[in-house]
């Protein structure tokens, strides 16, 4: 087969890979997200679930997937699921957290009109729920095509102990020409990858413009909540308990006495109470077979090996600090940029036209299939300049790469959506830039700054995943830090050691959406309570 | 359906609750022992202070809430839940905007066992009693709130309904507009050209209600219950400038005192 007519047909199953799986989660998501606002059990299960998985960088878990499906599943279709899994779980948080933030600020009103003419679950969907749900699902799409088409080329091929696993596309295919040294078509496939990228995007600026024009209220039909949702008031699972028991209880009591309250409203809640049983029973079944796969793993390891695994987590932690300040190091540098960038952008319209649908392009562009020849062109010029920090400045660089544009996004949203009449009164009081800056644009736009970060930090430790040990980045040359808890799994998982992979991703995961999910929570509530202008907190 | 509704119903009652007590979850009492009639050929207003439940009886009269105890029935049969023969209209202006007008009235019609052909026809009659004749393939966005909110009481005709239930539908018009479409919206109601056979309004505009309304009951209290009913027997059409009017009128604002805590 001619090399290009190879890579188009890499290009394309990559290319459907990733839109096929964001099909995928959109569909599911809207079932769950339905599943979830009509039952407040499976919500709290739902939500809880996903803000955990949000906050784990899915790559750090794709050791413990690869044996479940590698050895479970096993052969091509096996090997096919895991890196399918690995970009599903990329991409869907996002899409379902917007989903369910869409069906639950469905106005009131429109519900009832659907209500009224007693629509069944799909016509309610199909009408109401599923259009309104578009105008965020869009908002989310670009991100979500950014992660996936990050994580689809390194998912493409995987080494664990001696054993290489690869699934066709570009991913594989430029690995193979790698490894022969095919100049040419790796030129040529990362120009193609490079075409289709910016159609996509190209595609996906059009479908928004559509999107927004299309679906997006503009009736007076009130929003009750927009966005995102105070998590921390509606997602507990003890909220189950907080209608005030002892009220219903009253309730109950005050009209016990010859009411006909049975014979009134008797059938409407039986049949309420039977979906609320469907929703709570699918809630337990995805939260029981979460913990059999967990439990299983866990008893399949020796406990000598447990007690070895406890001796090595001093280290382990020690690598996690690392891998911290080189986090912080990220977003301190994908703030400054943001912050400075987003602001030009956002105050002019030309530079903006070009501006947003580069930066869109970039970020799309799968980091990990041009990193490493980005490396090959500069590593020595670099190394003359920083020496032996060189590899630390090549990994931060690669996490920047893989998470600057959340935060950016964010900023560049917030500036835009500032009230015209905060620009009126920087204008009016002659404000300079930086003082405009410290006293208006970031106090205005910190819930979305707040947004952007949390995305930004969670992402990075996918980009430090793929960055802290990168074996033959060309030729003999590799990527590697000193020390960090990425490159402990890495390692770990590339010589077979999966529980020491799996102990590494545990600590990590619990540490990281322990922080995650504390970090977020009281920045949120710090932006909700001091910097809410317009709602922005929502919106972002 | 738990309901089935016969023309030849003789009762003259279309719509009725019956001692009706409401709380909210935090324990508010917010009604108690509310009893309210609609009958055959009569405009029912519902008035009271702000704040004082009238939207949420009308909910509660529409099947969208339940009450703590009490019934609400439809032309003698108990609502159990929200039917298309009891339409309500909202306040703020309810139309899809992914739907052009004729989709939008269409939406009422899905459950019913009719073809697509019919239901066009039907949706494009009812735009046309709306006066909207010609504006079928208009999208919300493209409509004034006058249009949009005939849209809205189009797509609550084009389900034959028995009741409408009007949640201040003009509160969100101009007066201009507002003017205009409770001319239009009553000739419509009592034409004999559709099934409807009575409408409950809830509005916090004295004049409206006593332009339109044959009776009007008032909400007051905490818990709120009903303190009054006035029968309106003013001819029609009725002049917001008569003396006749403006006496009414006080006679209503002199009900209207801020809400007392029941002792």
């Amino acid at each position: 087969m001619p090399a290009i007519t190879l890579i188009t047909l890499a290009v394309l199953a990559t290319v459907a890979r990733v839109i096929g799986l964001i099909i995928l989660s959109i569909i599911t998501g809207w079932f769950l997200a339905y599943a979830s606002i009509k039952s407040k059990f499976f919500e709290n299960i739902y939500i809880i679930l996903i803000e955990i998985f949000e906050s784990v960088p899915v790559i750090t878990f794709f050791p413990i997937v690869l044996i479940i499906f590698i050895t479970r599943i096993g052969g091509t279709l096996g090997v096919e699921l895991a890196a399918d899994f690995l970009v599903f779980t990329a991409v869907v948080w996002n899409i379902w957290m917007g989903e369910y933030q869409a069906f639950k600020t469905v106005p009131r009103e429109m519900v009832e009109v659907v209500e009224n003419s007693r629509f069944g679950l799909f016509s309610k969907l199909r009408y109401l729920y599923i259009p309104f749900s578009v105008p965020r699902i869009t908002a989310n799409l670009f991100p979500s095509v950014s992660d996936g088409f990050f994580y689809i080329t390194v998912s493409e091929v995987f080494e664990v102990g001696i054993h290489t696993y690869q699934t066709f596309g570009i991913g594989s295919v430029l690995d193979t020409f790698v490894a022969d040294g095919q100049l040419f078509n790796i030129e040529m496939a990362l120009l193609i990858m490079g075409i289709a990228i910016v159609a996509i995007i190209i595609i996906l600026r059009e479908f928004s413009k559509y999107a927004v024009g299309r679906y997006t209220l503009d009736t007076d039909a009130p929003v009750m909540k927009r966005g995102r949702l105070n998590l921390k008031e509606t997602t507990r699972v003890f909220a189950v308990l907080s209608k005030n028991p002892l009220t219903r209880l009253a309730r109950y009591y005050k009209y016990r006495e010859g009411d006909n309250h049975e014979e009134t409203y008797e059938k409407k809640e039986k049949k309420q109470k039977r979906y609320k049983y469907i929703y709570a029973v699918i809630g337990v079944i995805l939260l029981i077979s979460i913990l059999y796969e967990a439990i299983s793993l866990i008893t399949s390891v020796k406990l000598s090996e447990y007690e070895i695994l406890i001796g090595k987590t001093p280290s382990l932690l020690i690598g996690l600090g690392y891998d911290y300040l080189r986090v912080g190091t990220i977003l301190l540098v994908s703030m400054i940029i943001a912050i400075f960038l987003g602001y030009y952008l956002a105050v002019n319209r030309r530079a903006e036209k070009y501006g947003i649908p580069l930066i869109q392009s970039l970020s799309a562009y799968p980091a990990p299939i041009y990193f490493p020849f980005l490396f090959i062109l500069t590593e020595p010029f670099i190394f003359s300049i920083f020496g032996v920090y060189t590899n630390e400045l090549y990994v931060l660089s690669l996490g920047f790469i893989s998470t600057f544009y959340y935060v950016f996004y964010s900023f560049w949203m917030g500036v835009k959506a500032m009230p015209s009449e905060y620009w009126e009164i920087t204008r009016n009081l002659k404000l300079g830039y930086f003082r405009k800056m410290r006293k208006v644009v970031i106090p205005s736009t910190f819930p979305y700054l707040i947004s952007g970060i949390s995305s930004t930090i969670n992402s990075a430790w996918g980009g430090l995943m793929i960055g802290e040990y990168w074996p033959a980045i060309y030729g003999t040359h590799s990527l590697t830090v000193k020390t960090g808890l990425m490159k402990t799994i890495d390692i770990a998982t590339a010589t077979g050691d999966i529980a020491l992979a799996a102990w590494g991703s545990l600590i990590f995961g619990i540490i990281v959406a322990v922080y995650s999910i504390l970090f977020t929570r009281k920045m949120m509530d710090l932006a909700q309570k001091k910097y809410v202008a317009e709602e922005g907190v929502y919106a972002a | 359906m738990e309901i089935e509704i016969k023309n030849e119903n003789v009762s003259n009652s279309v719509l009725e609750g019956d001692g009706i007590y409401f709380s909210y979850d935090n324990g508010y009492d917010v009604f108690e022992n509310i009893n309210i009639r609609a009958d055959t050929g009569k405009f029912v207003a519902i008035i009271g202070p702000s704040g004082i439940g009238k939207s949420t009886l009308l909910r509660i009269l529409g099947g969208f809430l339940k009450p703590d105890k009490g019934i609400v029935k439809v032309m003698g049969k108990i609502l159990h839940e929200p039917i298309p023969e009891v339409a309500l209209i909202h306040q703020s202006i309810v139309t899809f905007p992914w739907m052009d007008a004729q989709e939008n009235v269409m939406l009422s019609m899905k459950t019913k066992d009719i073809s697509r052909d019919e239901m066009e026809a039907k949706a494009k009659e009812s735009l046309s009693r709306v006066g909207l004749d010609g504006f079928e393939d208009l999208y919300p966005k493209e409509m004034s709130g006058g249009m949009r909110q005939r849209v809205a009481i189009a797509r609550a005709f084009a389900a034959d309904p028995y009741v409408f239930l009007m949640d201040e539908p003009f509160a969100h018009l101009d007066e201009l507009t507002a003017e205009g479409l409770r001319q239009d919206i009553y000739n419509i109601l009592f034409s004999g050209e559709t099934p409807l056979k009575s409408v409950i309004m809830v509005s916090h505009n004295l004049t409206e209600v006593l332009e339109l309304a044959d009776e009007i009951y008032i909400l007051n209290n905490i818990p709120a219950t009903v303190v009054g009913k006035v029968e309106v027997t003013m001819p029609r059409p009725r002049n917001p400038r008569s003396d006749n009017f403006n006496a009414n009128l006080d006679m209503l604002y002199s009900y209207l005192t801020p809400p007392r805590k029941k002792k």
